[in-house]
């Protein structure tokens, strides 16, 4: 697999401020992987995406030292509006992305700016708000439908748009968990039968930890750790001395490790914790 | 039911058959007609032809009620302009004489003509923003090739008021939750804690302008032009096609304003010396 997103020593302070948001970043991510990123508040976790999708440096004045290449060129190189249509952001809050004044509006106008035809649109049209099931809320305005279904229309929105790389900012921070869930089954479609590169930045962990192929932890602007997710959630100890708690079958294991009653890998899930306790309990 | 920019109007009314240009056509074309009518009688006719229209339409009649007020205060506003605060003009015919002031004929005259010339101008724009959605004015304006950011522009300026009143109610809230209760406290009380009201809304807007333009950004959309260079699909009007009726509403439209135009500047039709309704208050006053 090759890399679709390769940053070296990237530091970036906005103007005004004193200190960097974010400093010292290396990642790389490989293409049809699913990467989420998790910290603290303040951590440099939106900083980065907005680097990744050339909001930074474009829309933001600031310092910027190191390198972001996208599929292998540097974020400033591309044209206005090309970067845009490999990389789509979905941002936490819904309603301040909307657009337009109807949800089908919201969902074509991106394909309208990226010069799709009318069929094509029309195409795009129908399988995204399959995908999304969105289908019966086209006619409706998108900030009188709920949280949960504001937050699949800016996700079908950039969805339709077809972009290689798709980075979620905190989609489901303002969402009920059943709305949470409803998201992330959309996101595990995408994992399973489109290949897209996805990144996400989330706080609820028992949806992104299925999922993700890859794990990173920032905290004050830096990446401290970064690994695949089995191997990343054995490091309890530092993500719970970072306020992370991590989900609830994993937490068990780690109280059940503290005190010398399991000596093994942490489970990712409920699934995975109830298979290892039958393991360890023979039935 | 379907939301309007006035209200809701039902799935089943006859006016979502008509194209949204036909409407804006009739909201720019017919809202001239009353400054070419200076007899009231013309003016209260359109009025009721509004009416029948907001009637067929299947507009909830209710919501008229909130026009009252506006309609009474404004008519208090023109008639003291006129009168009270009209002037003294030996030339014009004194009705009647109170407390120093005079009241002519042909004053109350002008204020009835000018009245009467608003009112239908606002039936005119109720009857539109009560069956119209905010997507009929884009489609209207964009199906007559007005450049898609002017439009666009337009659409985010319909949106921002409705964001910013929002809002508006949030910081509100907000107060009250904390113990603000503006009711019985002066008025200048009032205005000053409105200014309160105003620096959490300013900054919340700065912040909504900065998200906005970054959704903006994401979606590869710049002001500056589409970056492919591609010519822009306007999927939206591929949902409207003008129907036959379509083009009789405009023929007609345009045909009684043309026609309105001869008569008055032709035929001297329209003026107020020749209006009944001012021939029968003129009796019952002088």
């Amino acid at each position: 697999m090759s890399n679709v997103i390769e940053i070296e020593d990237y530091s970036w302070k906005y103007v005004n401020t004193r200190t960097p948001a974010i400093e010292g970043i290396n990642l790389t991510v490989e293409e049809g992987s699913f990467v989420g990123i998790i910290g603290p508040n303040g951590a440099g976790k939106t900083t980065l995406a907005y680097s990744m999708d050339g909001l930074i440096p474009g829309q933001y004045n600031g310092i910027k030292k190191g390198t972001v290449e996208v599929f292998g060129t540097e974020v400033e190189d591309y044209a206005k509006g090309e970067l845009q249509q490999l990389v789509g952001v979905v941002f936490s809050d819904p309603e301040a992305q909307f657009t337009a004044m109807t949800v089908e509006d919201e969902l074509v106008f991106g394909m309208e700016n990226i010069g799709l035809s009318v069929p094509e649109i029309r195409d795009r049209l129908e399988w995204v708000t399959e995908l999304t099931e969105l289908s019966h809320l086209l006619m409706k305005p998108p900030y009188e439908i709920s949280g949960g279904q504001k937050q699949r229309v800016a996700l079908a929105a950039v969805l339709a748009m077809r972009p290689k790389i798709l980075i979620l900012d905190e989609p489901t921070s303002m969402l009920d968990p059943v709305s949470r869930g409803r998201i992330f089954e959309v996101l595990a479609k995408l994992k399973a039968e489109e290949n897209n590169t996805i990144i996400v930045i989330e706080h609820s962990l028992e949806n992104l930890i299925p999922l993700a192929d890859q794990m990173v932890l920032m905290a004050d602007g830096s990446i401290l750790l970064q690994d695949e997710t089995q191997a990343f959630f054995q490091q309890s100890k530092l993500l719970l001395d970072k306020g992370l708690y991590p989900p609830g079958a994993m937490h068990f294991f780690h109280e059940l490790k503290m005190k010398n009653y399991y000596q093994g890998k942490y489970p990712l899930t409920v699934t995975e914790g109830i298979d290892l306790l039958r393991e360890i309990k023979g039935f | 039911m379907n939301k309007t920019l006035l209200g809701y109007v039902p799935n089943e009314s006859p006016i979502y058959s008509v194209h949204p240009f036909v409407k804006l056509f009739f909201l720019l074309i017919v809202s001239l007609f009353p400054m070419f009518v200076t007899a009231p009688d013309w003016n209260i006719g359109l009025m009721f032809i509004i009416i029948i229209l907001m009637w067929i339409s299947r507009v909830n009649m209710k919501t008229l009620k909130i026009y009252v007020p506006v309609a009474i205060s404004m008519g208090t506003i023109i008639f003291i302009s006129y009168t009270v605060l009209g002037g003294t003009h030996p030339e014009f015919e004194l009705l009647a004489r109170v407390w120093g002031i005079n009241f002519y004929w042909e004053r109350v005259r002008d204020a009835l003509v000018v009245y009467f010339r608003i009112l239908p101008m606002i039936f005119t724009m109720v009857f539109f923003l009560s069956t119209s959605r905010e997507r009929d004015i884009i489609v209207a304006m964009r199906s007559v090739k007005v450049p898609f950011v002017i439009t666009y522009v337009f659409a985010m300026a319909l949106r921002s008021a409705g964001m910013v009143l929002e809002d508006f109610q949030i910081v509100r809230q907000a107060e009250q939750a904390r113990g603000f209760d503006p009711a019985g406290k002066s008025l200048p009380y009032k205005i000053r804690q409105y200014v309160m009201y105003m620096i959490p809304l300013f900054a919340l807007s700065l912040r909504r302008s900065e998200e906005f333009t970054n959704a903006l950004v994401a979606r590869g959309y710049a002001f500056t032009g589409e970056f492919s260079k591609v010519k822009r699909a306007d999927y939206i009007l591929t949902h409207y096609s003008y129907k036959y009726f379509d083009y009789i509403f405009i023929a007609l439209i345009g045909i009684t304003f043309i026609a309105l135009l001869i008569f008055r500047y032709g035929f001297g039709y329209f003026l107020v010396e020749q209006s009944w309704l001012m021939g029968i208050l003129y009796g019952a006053v002088s």
